[in-house]
């Protein structure tokens, strides 16, 4: 029993050969979940944003079923991500949160060098944790467009509960969300599909791996630091 | 058509609700319900079949009451926020200064409910439509007079050109204010001018009007500042990513075999 609790608190074997566990299971979940509903909540939505993607709304089946599609996957875009905090093993959700919320002057530094890799040139920046400085501002532009569209889409969907004053805001706090978080999914496909350099990052969120290359060569500091610990674990257990 | 308006004196109403009844018969709008909340009011706010109703408040002052009644129906701004609001492009303003719904393209998004200073117009849930006073548009723009102007028997209702009306509600405040000197006129620069001029006994406050409506900031922001903005911000996205595989493949970025397993230590 001992022996099994030791096992159970052990750091999962993160490095196995030449690949990487980057993503568990749950965060790959959430992702997709998001990703998935984000667009289809983006594409029923159109249809208020603008009378001319209004023809197109046929593809749903009318603007109404639209709405009630756009609501449905609301549900699933709050409810499955959120759950993920709290069931299975949320763990790697709260260390993601405490990632992309310590914002260091490295990260800053790659902030500053993105541009120039963004267009295919290699621009100067300290070693990366598990997170770059531009991931986390992407992640930060999600949490917070997910919270902000969140509650100002409650407010929206059960408008006779709340006063006109709080409606009328809810609308350009809704949209603002979107705009920003549209942008920045087309800036994130485009690095996960489209890029050169960043693109072999894409094996993490099918199967959970990447190759050593890339964590060595993107995430130095956080592969180091698995490996490390993988060393440590290793000796304990011998 | 020149800009028509109506005239509501309040100072002559005397609280008859045939005005109410005559929109419902025009409008072919089925009764509903009701039941008196105060004074002499049987309802508080619009509903998709009521277009207009009465209001009356008892104001009292050196031991003597001041009834006050206002017939209550939209406005028709010269600048409508309801119009600003409409995700549907269903609400439009005539050249006569009226502000219509055309339910064909409204889908009941209910944005100009949010949105009216006025709370005017109401969505029915079941068919997804919005509806308010369309000021008898089909009526005027046969050269009839609207409904309610009609058959208002006190004459407290006139319709007629906008500076016609502007003049002789000027006219009949001097008139007025010698009994009642708080009287005004409300609706003659109110959201860029309204149709429905009232001349009021009291100050808008004690009607229950806004003092000073206007078009919502947070629609302004919305509207004329985050939507082009946003369009901006997402075109520029989608910009930026053509230009960033273009620019990967002009510098071979895309055959470099470092690249494939995101290489280059």
């Amino acid at each position: 029993m001992a022996l099994k609790m030791e096992t159970r608190n052990q750091m999962p074997k993160r490095i196995i050969e030449d690949k990487v566990l980057r993503f568990s299971a749950g965060e790959r979940l959430s992702h997709w979940v998001h990703a998935i509903s984000f667009f289809v909540l983006l594409f029923t939505g159109l249809g208020v944003l603008s009378t001319s993607f209004q023809p197109a709304m046929a593809i749903f089946g009318g603007i109404q079923v639209a709405q009630l599609i756009h609501r449905i996957a609301a549900v699933f875009f709050v409810v499955v991500v959120g759950l993920m905090f709290f069931v299975g093993n949320p763990r790697y959700h709260w260390r993601w949160l405490k990632f992309v919320f310590s914002f260091k002057k490295s990260d800053w530094q790659h902030v500053c060098a993105f541009p120039k890799e963004f267009f295919g040139g290699h621009g100067n920046y300290p070693e990366q944790e598990k997170y770059n400085g531009g991931e986390k501002i992407n992640s930060l532009i999600t949490i917070f467009g997910t919270v902000f569209i969140t509650l100002s889409g409650v407010v929206m969907w059960f408008s006779s509960s709340f006063p006109p004053a709080l409606v009328r805001w809810a609308y350009p706090v809704h949209d603002l969300s979107m705009f920003i978080m549209t942008a920045a999914a087309i800036g994130h496909i485009y690095l996960g599909l489209l890029h050169p350099d960043s693109r072999a990052a894409m094996s993490g969120m099918i199967n959970g791996y990447v190759s050593t290359k890339f964590a060595r060569a993107h995430h130095r500091e956080w592969y180091e630091r698995l490996k490390k610990e993988q060393s440590m674990n290793e000796q304990k257990n011998v | 058509m020149a800009r028509k308006t109506v005239l509501i004196d309040t100072s002559l109403c005397t609280g008859c609700k045939a005005c109410s009844v005559a929109c419902k018969a025009w409008n072919e709008l089925p009764a509903e319900k009701t039941q008196l909340l105060t004074s002499y009011q049987t309802q508080s706010a619009f509903t998709t079949k009521t277009w207009t109703y009465m209001t009356f408040v008892e104001k009292y002052e050196d031991q003597k009451m001041n009834w006050l009644m206002r017939k209550a129906q939209c406005f028709h701004c010269a600048d409508p926020a309801c119009m600003k609001a409409c995700s549907s492009n269903a609400i439009t303003k005539t050249e006569s200064g009226y502000v219509v719904i055309d339910q064909e393209k409204c889908i009941g998004c209910g944005y100009c409910v949010e949105n009216c200073p006025f709370g005017v117009p109401k969505v029915d849930l079941i068919k997804k439509k919005s509806y308010k006073c369309t000021g008898c548009i089909d009526r005027v723009e046969n050269n009839l007079l609207p409904a309610c102007v009609h058959t208002c028997q006190p004459g407290a209702l006139s319709f007629g050109e906008r500076d016609a009306m502007l003049a002789q509600a000027k006219k009949r405040l001097v008139e007025v204010q010698k009994t009642h000197p708080k009287a005004q006129l409300y609706g003659e620069n109110e959201m860029g001018g309204m149709t429905y001029l009232y001349l009021l006994l009291d100050s808008p406050e004690i009607y229950d009007l806004p003092v000073k409506p206007t078009v919502p900031l947070s629609l302004t922001l919305w509207k004329d500042v985050i939507r082009p903005v946003g369009t901006v911000a997402v075109g520029g996205a989608a910009a930026a990513v053509v230009l960033g595989v273009f620019a990967n493949l002009f510098r071979g970025n895309y055959g470099n075999s470092d690249n494939k397993e995101g290489g280059r230590d």
